[in-house]
This record gives C-alpha cells, sequence and structure tokens, in this order.
C-alpha cells in the first residue's frame, strides 16, 4: 500500500514529536464539524443562556489546551504572568495560531478599568452562521469567548468572558466583540506588581 | 461549457481556504468530552458520534460534488476511489487509500494515512471501548446515502487501540436503482 | 433593465425553500411561486421520462418568447418513487435539490451563475447550525451573498 508506511506508531501519546502545528484542514471541514458541534448543544438546552453556557464550556477545554501546547512550543516553557503580556498574548499568538490571523483590535474598556474588548470583524466560527431572528443576540462566539477564558484561567487570569455582536457603522454585518472581566484578585496583583 | 472532469484532491485542498488543524482537534476533542460528560456510556458516545457524522455527511456531499466535479460514479469501486483519493484530502488534507477488496465488489477498506483528530490523543482506561474516530464512520455513511448509497461501516483498525493503522471497512447493502424504470405491475 | 427575474430553490421533494424576486415587476405572490415551484418539479420529473435514452436528469433549459429558464439540480437526493397511472408504471428516480433562475432571453454565464449558487447554498445554508434540512431557507448571509453574486453578475453584463 502507498504510503501506509507513514504512519510511526508510538506506545504512548507522550513519546510522539509534538508536532510544529504546521498542519492543516479545510475550513469546510470546521466549519461542518462546529456547526454539529452547536446543533448537538441546542438538543441539549432549554434556552439561550444555557446554550451559551455549554459552547463556552467546550471552548473552554480547547482554550486550556491550546496555553500548554502554545507555551510549551513557542515560549519554552514560560508563560505570561502580566496582565497586558497575557491579553497580547491571547490577541496575536493564541488568535494568529487558531484563527490564522492576528485580532482586529484590543482595547481597553472605557467605562469599567477591569474590563478589556477583543474585536473581530468576522471570527471565523461565524463565518457561515446567520443566526436566526428569534434567538436575539445569541452569538456562537460564546466558543471562542470559552477558549479566551480557558487561557486566562490557565494562566492564572481568572475572568468573566462573553461574546457581543457590535454593530458597525456603514456596515452590513455587526462585527464580534469578546468582553473580558477580570476577577478582582487579578487586579489586586497587577497593582501589587506595580 | 464543456464537461470538466474531476479535480484532484491535491488541487482543491491548495484551493480551498485552510485553518490550523490543530483548532479541528482540539474542538472535536472538546466534542468528545461533551459527550462522555453527557452520555456517560461509551457505548452511546459511540453511536452519538457516528450520528454526529451522519448529520455532517448529509450535508457535507453537496460541497464535495460542487467543488470537486466529480459526476456520478459508474460503480461502488469508483466510489471509494473517489472518497478516499479526493474526499479525504479535500476535507481533512490527508490521504487514504482502497484496499481489501471483497470477490463481488460490495466491501472495501479504506486505510487512512493520518488522521488530525486523534493528535494529543491517548484512550484512557476508562475509555477503550471508545471508537474515538466514530464521526469519520457516519460522515461516510450519510455522504453515500445521498448518493443513494446504502452503507455499513465499521472499523478495522485503530491506532488508539494499538494497531498500526486506521482502517475503515465500508460494506455496500444495496444500491438503489435510479435510471432505470421497473414496472411493478408486471 | 435586469438580466436576470427571478430565482427558486426546490427542496427534494418538491417544496419551495427559497424565492427571490429580482425585478420581474411583480406578478407572483407567495401562492403563485409554491404552485410554480411544485409544478416546475413535476414537469422536470416529467422530462426525464420523455427522454428516448435512460439517464437523463431533466429540463436544464427552457425557452419561451420572453423569458429563459435555466434548471440545475444537484447529485444528491432522495429516490422518490413516481406514479404514472396512465402507462401504470412506477419509476425510481433521483430527486435532487433543484435551483432554478428565470431571465431575459439569451442571457449568457447562467449555468455558471446557478453553479456559484450551489456554492453559496452549500457554504452558507448547509454549515449553518440553525438551518434545517429541506426547510425553508431563512439565511442571511445566504441572501447578502446571493445578492452580491446576482449583482456582480449584472455588473459583467454591462460591461460587454
Amino acid at each position: 500500500m502507498i504510503g501506509v508506511g507513514k504512519i510511526k506508531q508510538y506506545s504512548n501519546v507522550l513519546d510522539k514529536p509534538l508536532s510544529k502545528g504546521k498542519q492543516e484542514v479545510s475550513l469546510s471541514a470546521f466549519a461542518f464539524l462546529f456547526s454539529e458541534l452547536v446543533q448537538y448543544n441546542q438538543t441539549q438546552v432549554d434556552n439561550i443562556a444555557e446554550l451559551e453556557r455549554r459552547l463556552e464550556d467546550a471552548g473552554y477545554a480547547v482554550g486550556a489546551r491550546v496555553l500548554e501546547l502554545l507555551c510549551h512550543r513557542d515560549k519554552g516553557n514560560r508563560r505570561e504572568t502580566r496582565l497586558l503580556g497575557i491579553l497580547s498574548f491571547v490577541h496575536s499568538t493564541v488568535w494568529k495560531v487558531l484563527f490564522g490571523k492576528v485580532a482586529d483590535s484590543l482595547e481597553k474598556g472605557t467605562e469599567h478599568e477591569d474590563e478589556y474588548m477583543i474585536s473581530e470583524k468576522e471570527l471565523l466560527v461565524n463565518r457561515f452562521i446567520s443566526i436566526p431572528k428569534d434567538m436575539g443576540t445569541f452569538n456562537c462566539g460564546a466558543f471562542v469567548a470559552g477558549i479566551v477564558r480557558g487561557v486566562l484561567d490557565g494562566a492564572g487570569f481568572p475572568a468573566v468572558v462573553t461574546a457581543h455582536f457590535v454593530p458597525v457603522e456603514g456596515q452590513q454585518r455587526p462585527r464580534t466583540t469578546i468582553l473580558i472581566k477580570f476577577a478582582e484578585e487579578v487586579l489586586r496583583r497587577e497593582a501589587r506588581l506595580g | 461549457m464543456p464537461p470538466v472532469g474531476p479535480r484532484s484532491g491535491d488541487a482543491i485542498f491548495a484551493n480551498v481556504e485552510r485553518v490550523n488543524a490543530e483548532l479541528f482537534t482540539l474542538t472535536y476533542g472538546a466534542i468528545v468530552r461533551q459527550l462522555l460528560t453527557d452520555l456517560e456510556e461509551v457505548e452511546e458516545v459511540n453511536k452519538q458520534l457516528d450520528q454526529m457524522g451522519y448529520n455532517i455527511g448529509i450535508r457535507l456531499i453537496d460541497e464535495f460534488l460542487a467543488k470537486s466535479n466529480v459526476s456520478r460514479c459508474v460503480d461502488f469501486k469508483e466510489t471509494a476511489e473517489v472518497i478516499a483519493k479526493i474526499g479525504f484530502k479535500m476535507f481533512l488534507g490527508v490521504t487514504a487509500s482502497v484496499t481489501n477488496w471483497d470477490a463481488d465488489g460490495t466491501c472495501c477498506s479504506i486505510v487512512l494515512e493520518d488522521n488530525p483528530l486523534v493528535d494529543f490523543v491517548e484512550l484512557p482506561d476508562t475509555c477503550q471501548g471508545l471508537y474515538y474516530c466514530n464521526i469519520l464512520s457516519g460522515v461516510v455513511r450519510g455522504a453515500l446515502e445521498m448518493v443513494s448509497m446504502k452503507t455499513e461501516i465499521s472499523w478495522i483498525r485503530d491506532m488508539l487501540r494499538g494497531d498500526d493503522a486506521f482502517e475503515l471497512q465500508v460494506k455496500l447493502l444495496k444500491q438503489v436503482p435510479e435510471e432505470y424504470p421497473y414496472k411493478d405491475d408486471e | 433593465m435586469a438580466a436576470i427575474y427571478s430565482l427558486y430553490i426546490i427542496n427534494k421533494s418538491g417544496g419551495l425553500i427559497f424565492y427571490k424576486d429580482y425585478g420581474s415587476s411583480g406578478r407572483m405572490d407567495t401562492n403563485d411561486s409554491l404552485r410554480v415551484a411544485s409544478l416546475w418539479h413535476s414537469m422536470h420529473a416529467i422530462s426525464q421520462q420523455l427522454s428516448p435514452i435512460s439517464g437523463c436528469f431533466g429540463i436544464e433549459l427552457l425557452q419561451a418568447d420572453t423569458f429563459d429558464l435555466h434548471c440545475f439540480q444537484s447529485l444528491t437526493g432522495y429516490i422518490s418513487l413516481l406514479f404514472f397511472f396512465l402507462s401504470k408504471k412506477v419509476t425510481r428516480m433521483i430527486q435532487g435539490t433543484k435551483f432554478f433562475v428565470v431571465c431575459e432571453p439569451g442571457t449568457q454565464h447562467m449555468e455558471g451563475l446557478l453553479k456559484h449558487i450551489y456554492e453559496l447554498y452549500t457554504d452558507y445554508v448547509l454549515k449553518n447550525p440553525f438551518y434545517e434540512m429541506e426547510m425553508p431557507i431563512r439565511c442571511e448571509l445566504f441572501d447578502i451573498n446571493l445578492t452580491q453574486a446576482i449583482q456582480k453578475d449584472r455588473v459583467a453584463l454591462l460591461a460587454r
């Protein structure tokens, strides 16, 4: 059989060399999988808030692992310990690896000291998704919010992370903003570190 | 327009928009984790993964046909080759081969050279009965059903269970005749 | 003058799941379009029966003095049983999803446009988790992209 010899077996997954993360699959394959994730979770909930929570949970599992993977592979087993450092890590490194590009913007909330926003004109997971009118402000970006929360939590920056559609002037489609609200302890620690 | 022949899996994959396989792998992992939590029984998880794959298959087949220019396959043999050579490549970026044909050409194996679903994965003791990649068998079954081939698909080899490759056995149960009018009243 | 008058998408069992009017001066209301769609579904099936040789997939182009109708049928589909009572024949045939555009006579490149619409359908309808198979299409992104595709087509026509 042609090419079958390529597969190498490892008795333990840990013996396998870590992939460089250059492998790709089609966006369609991901989109179909993500669509099915949403459809399955819809069968498990009674309301939209629950659906959001479950998508966020799924994303959290991804985020926690992405943090481990990237700290090990790209940062020589080091991770960010400061607030702005970890935010820029999420906005740049994590986004680039998962979505193939740096996020469109990272901003500090104007009204609250503990809030930050990562915005994207068109979130990859939302590329093919139209939200039915009866679902109101629901955003499948809850999954991405979960990823962000997973990364932040794993790095010691617990936060509440949510996804929102924000209308943009002159644009037909709203952008998605991932709103990060850090826990009090995080801000206290930052203040102490000066 | 002149008839256009099917495009190669490599050519299609090179031209479609792609994402990092790790996003795909980890998202799939998150799905399996959710199912294990929700359903508890490994057997139920296997069933649900197959069902989810089926749901994907019945949708994905249209994109496959639209992008590959594959027209009607003359027989099951050609169909199996098309799935392995074009289908797996176009969506997952991996090549598969077809082997182990039975004598009457209704049963064969698709062997995967590489499988992006299982990066980072090891089955824990509690999940030894899990067919981790069962979504793939569902996709193939669903897609084939939409082109009127009823199939039964099972895993023969699974690297997560210590085998040396991933091997899917595809058995054609019945191919519904399409073109031939048949008379019922005679 | 608009080159494309209207677009219909008919599901595998003959139901109209999408209809858009691009300037056929509002001759059709919802009921009309539903009726026309189911008639077209049957005509398309009958045309397969009319074929002197087997393996016919139905009408691709229908020409009238005031319009052309181009039809594209997906290869996927359910097997449906059609009963032809007069010939007492039971025939099984594939009924795929059908896309058809009604346009000005002689409008070119409609095959390409239909293929493109089929691809938009695989992206913005089939990948949408909130779309239920075979049900009416209500997907904002599909509408937006469709409008763009049709406009582009008009631009291409104007440029000729």
